[in-house]
């Protein structure tokens, strides 16, 4: 870890700003992540966090600011280049085709080939093969690779959405809000690979509005509000409390703090009584 | 076992067997059960398969094409005209009706990728506007809507050996169609291209996310279900020696009919062609074995309806199966 | 398991579904040979299979006629008849269903040739396989070629140029021809008779096409044309008339357009009694259901068969003078 801070950071993007006409989606967002760290991007809903996404996985182009891969300034003008450049984003419910097999969805758009000529063709052998493997090192378990996707729950779909990226070389992983449609145990495994994903030195950007998880899993926290980042706060500088409060609008929102409070209360001696 | 049943070609399957029973009881004294009588039915189904196997690629990808039919009947005329008025070979007329037939479906596969409209919508229009076309420029050129005499044409024995002889008593035709239903069989499951299908129709947008080129997949998929009408419309072409404006009409539904009952689902993403060749081979059965069994034809619809309803039902209940998280 | 009960219920499904339209098909289900002779004389006839597949629509109530014939025939006679035809004016599907009962071997075929050259390989076949074939209604011009023993109908460019000569004679001057089944030939030869003959009259005219299948339609495209300064309707048949004869109803054009018809319907001949329509034309079809089964039953059992040649069943002109009495048969399906 310690060897890891001392390099430039995977990604960072400084004072990204991007409008859609007269509507301001992005004022001014900071942050970075570094191999094998998460780095958690919080906000409440029209925070921004989806625009983010896709400056960063290369949909939209910033109005103004700064992107860094590595140190090295870039502009990302497509998906594909963002790829390119090691940056896989997996999306909430956009990740997999739900009435075909693991095999078939892990390597949809990236097939392996053997044979020649018009013989050329989709080696489903040793797909099978690599995918196995590769859930085998996240430690997913499934009975058949076979199987359709649409049968699995939705924790072990985005588990393996994220074996896939890793699998295909991404170093930056974006993770739109993974745990949001899921139960608490579904959430815990989707949590669970993204920690295996961190331990083989992803970067991982996790963007969610859901404290708790984040502060399971988080290393640093960045918060948007209105399309600002208002702060970027390791694990050892923030209680999970604060982070709360300052997703909820921080001091702005004084009469609902007492509500914040009660929730937060409730949630603590859930979290308490979960472990 | 489980697999298996989640074959999509398995209720197909049954249902070939069931009604090949049903009939072989019913009409086998008849001749249901002749050669001859197998053959009738064998080569309606093959034709029929033909069209099937481009369509269910095709609605698998997540469209429809409505317009085969009324393609059938164009590229029929084309030949046709091409070889009665202009007195071309009939491999020279061919070769223009393929040439339309792959522009037709470029045109419809740009149209639907392009605009996003529906592709039930931009193809029932291409029905339209092929079908009154065939009509305004045959009568426009011959003044009558059936043009026949193609056996005269420059060729036409070469011609008739590859699309109309018989082998054995059966249609060659039905060489073309287990050909065709391998061959795309293969390119569904064993190709990349075959991934990207299914990607394109299960779920567009992942796929697009994974850098699958949907809407190439798509328009390439349209021109093989324009050419594979032009193909159907070949066989009649050269087994009637000659066409009609009409020909083909209501072809589309059919092969849609055939697609779903062998198991592809109306809203893409899953299906099989094996299992849309079943569908054509219970269509041809279905449509003779009326006819043996004595009842009048007027009542092969009613079976039609029924096999539809419940084939739609079954598959239902399959992606009902496969979609369902595991608890 | 589940899958189990759905396979099962679409099998029992078809099943019932194709049970019900065996015991509604019962009067026409091929008997086996019997060995008793004891319920009617003409019992050996019931042997005797023939098959019949004409282009006819159900929706056509021309060929509803035709059909009352064919069975009229059979029970007369006691003779089994099938009687098939396509669901649309479709020739392939036409061609297979000659092709089925050929596979069936009956002792004779009956059917309407209205493309040869589609229908042609599937006729040669029944020839070839020893089956005596006579055609109706259409194909009166090519049957000989294609081994058909004889012609029952009407001959389609004179019944035509016969109708456009009774328009020249009342008047008319600008002629429009109604085909609402294109790809007939038989239908182009009629349109063809009837413009020459206005032609030769001194007029002029043109062909309107339609679908038989969408009556509203049609209305709207024989209102769009007598704006025109159409003088003078052809129909080509009873889903012609119709929509012809709403389309002078509504835009005022009765008595001062000439309307004609070939076939009749019950609105065709009321049309006629009152003055709406001037003539129809009737080539009697009844007879070109019934002939043929008479014919071919004789053929089978004594080898007796009329010299060759057409068999005319028309045309003859239905006219105000004598509509009154065709009405009553009418009524009875028989013309």
């Amino acid at each position: 870890m310690s060897e890891a801070v001392r390099e430039p950071p995977l990604l960072e993007v400084e004072g990204l700003a991007r409008s859609f006409g007269k509507v301001s989606a992005m004022e001014d967002v900071s942050m970075s992540v570094r191999a094998g760290e998460v780095m958690c991007v919080l906000g409440d809903n029209g925070a921004g966090k989806s625009t983010l996404i896709k400056t960063l996985s290369g949909v939209h182009l910033p109005d103004r600011g700064r992107m860094l891969i590595s140190g090295e300034e870039v502009r990302l003008k497509s998906p594909r280049e963002a790829r390119a450049r090691g940056i896989a984003t997996v999306y909430q419910d956009l990740a997999m085709v739900p009435m075909l097999s693991i095999v078939r969805n892990f390597f949809m758009g990236a097939e392996p080939m053997k044979g020649f000529g018009p013989f050329r063709r989709f080696d489903l052998a040793a797909a099978d093969a690599i995918v196995r493997a590769e859930l085998d090192k996240m430690g997913i378990h499934v009975r058949d690779t076979s199987e359709a996707v649409g049968t699995l729950s939705g924790g072990e779909r985005q588990s393996i959405a994220i074996a896939r990226a890793v699998y295909f070389g991404a170093r930056v992983l974006i993770l739109d809000e993974p745990t949001s449609a899921l139960g608490v145990k579904q959430a815990g495994i989707v949590l669970r690979y993204v920690a295996q994903a961190r331990a083989r030195g992803c970067g991982v950007i996790l963007v969610t509005h859901n404290p708790h998880h984040a502060w399971l899993i988080g290393d640093r926290f960045t918060i948007l509000n209105r399309g600002r980042s208002q702060g970027t706060f390791s694990k050892e500088q923030i209680t999970r409390e604060e982070l709360i409060q300052r997703m909820a609008g921080g001091r702005e929102l004084e009469e609902l703090t007492h509500e914040l409070g009660e929730l937060t209360r409730g949630d603590k001696r859930l979290a308490a009584s979960r472990e | 076992m489980r697999s298996l049943f989640n074959r999509p070609e398995l209720g197909a399957a049954c249902g070939v067997v069931a009604i090949w029973s049903f009939f072989s009881l019913y009409a086998g004294g008849s001749g249901f059960l002749s050669w001859a009588g197998s053959a009738t039915y064998l080569e309606i189904a093959s034709e029929l398969g033909i069209l099937a196997a481009a369509v269910s690629l095709l609605m698998i990808a997540g469209e429809f094409d409505l317009s085969v039919g009324s393609m059938i009947a164009a590229s029929g005329m084309t030949i046709s005209l091409f070889c009665e008025r202009l007195g071309w070979s009939i491999w020279g007329g061919i070769a223009v009706a393929m040439a339309l037939s792959l522009g037709v479906g470029f045109a419809n596969g740009l149209v639907v990728v392009r605009t996003r409209l529906p592709s039930f919508i931009v193809t029932l229009g291409s029905l339209f506007i092929l079908s009154g076309g065939t009509i305004g420029m045959t009568r426009l050129v011959t003044g009558r809507t059936q043009v026949g005499g193609l056996h005269q044409a420059l060729h036409y024995g070469s011609a008739e050996a590859i699309f109309a002889s018989r082998l054995g008593g059966f249609s060659v035709s039905v060489l073309w169609w287990m050909g065709i239903t391998v061959l795309a069989t293969w390119v569904l499951l064993r190709t990349r291209f075959g991934n990207w299908i299914f990607g394109a129709g299960g779920a567009p947008d992942a796929a697009r996310n994974l850098g699958v080129p949907v809407p190439k997949v798509k328009i390439a998929l349209f021109m093989t279900t324009s050419f594979c009408a032009c193909l159907v419309a070949t066989f009649q072409a050269v087994k009637f020696t000659g066409a009609d404006v009409l020909r083909g009409t209501g072809k589309e539904l059919e092969a849609i009919l055939a697609a779903v009952l062998g198991g592809t689902l109306l809203t893409g993403g899953h299906g099989s062609v094996v299992g849309a060749a079943f569908g054509a081979l219970i269509f041809g059965m279905v449509q003779q074995g009326i006819v043996f069994a004595g009842v009048d034809s007027d009542w092969y619809k009613v079976f039609l309806g029924a096999m539809l309803i419940v084939a739609v039902l079954v598959n239902t209940y399959v992606r009902g199966r496969m979609v369902e998280a595991r608890r | 398991m589940r899958s189990h009960q759905s396979l099962r219920a679409l099998i029992g499904c078809v099943a019932v579904v194709l049970a019900a339209a065996c015991t509604k098909g019962e009067p026409s289900k091929p008997a086996g040979p019997s060995g008793t002779t004891a319920e009617a004389p003409s019992a050996p006839r019931k042997d005797v299979k023939i098959a019949v597949v004409t282009h006819g629509q159900a929706s056509d109530t021309f060929w509803s006629v035709v059909k009352n014939g064919v069975d009229n025939a059979a029970k007369d006679l006691g003779v089994t008849v099938t009687y098939n035809a396509p669901q649309t004016f479709d020739m392939v599907a036409m061609s297979r269903l000659i092709d089925a009962e050929v596979a069936k071997k009956p002792d004779g075929l009956v059917v309407s040739i209205p493309d040869a050259n589609a229908l042609s390989r599937s006729i040669k076949a029944a020839v070839e396989a020893g089956i005596p074939v006579i055609s109706i209604n259409s194909g009166g011009d090519v049957y000989k070629q294609l081994g058909v023993l004889l012609h029952v109908g009407q001959t389609e460019y004179e019944a035509g140029f016969g109708g456009g000569e009774k328009m020249a004679a009342a008047g008319v001057k600008n002629a429009l021809c109604v085909n609402h089944e294109v790809g007939n030939g038989s239908l182009d030869l009629r349109c063809k008779g009837f413009l020459d003959a206005v032609a030769k009259g001194g007029g002029t005219g043109k062909v309107l096409a339609v679908n038989a299948a969408d009556p509203t339609d049609s209305k709207q495209k024989v209102s769009a044309a007598m704006g025109e300064g159409i003088d003078g309707i052809m129909t080509l048949g009873p889903l012609g008339a119709g929509p012809a004869l709403a389309a002078l109803k509504e835009g005022g054009g009765l008595g001062k357009v000439k309307l004609g018809t070939f076939d009749l319907t019950p609105d065709v001949l009321a049309g006629i009694r009152d003055g709406a329509l001037e003539f129809a034309i009737d080539q009697q079809q009844y007879l070109q259901g019934y002939l043929p089964i008479v014919l071919l039953t004789q053929y089978k059992q004594y080898g007796v068969l009329p010299a060759g040649g057409i068999l005319p069943t028309g045309p003859g002109f239905v006219t105000k003078a004598n509509a009154a009495q065709v009405i009553e048969l009418s009524a009875k399906g028989i013309r």
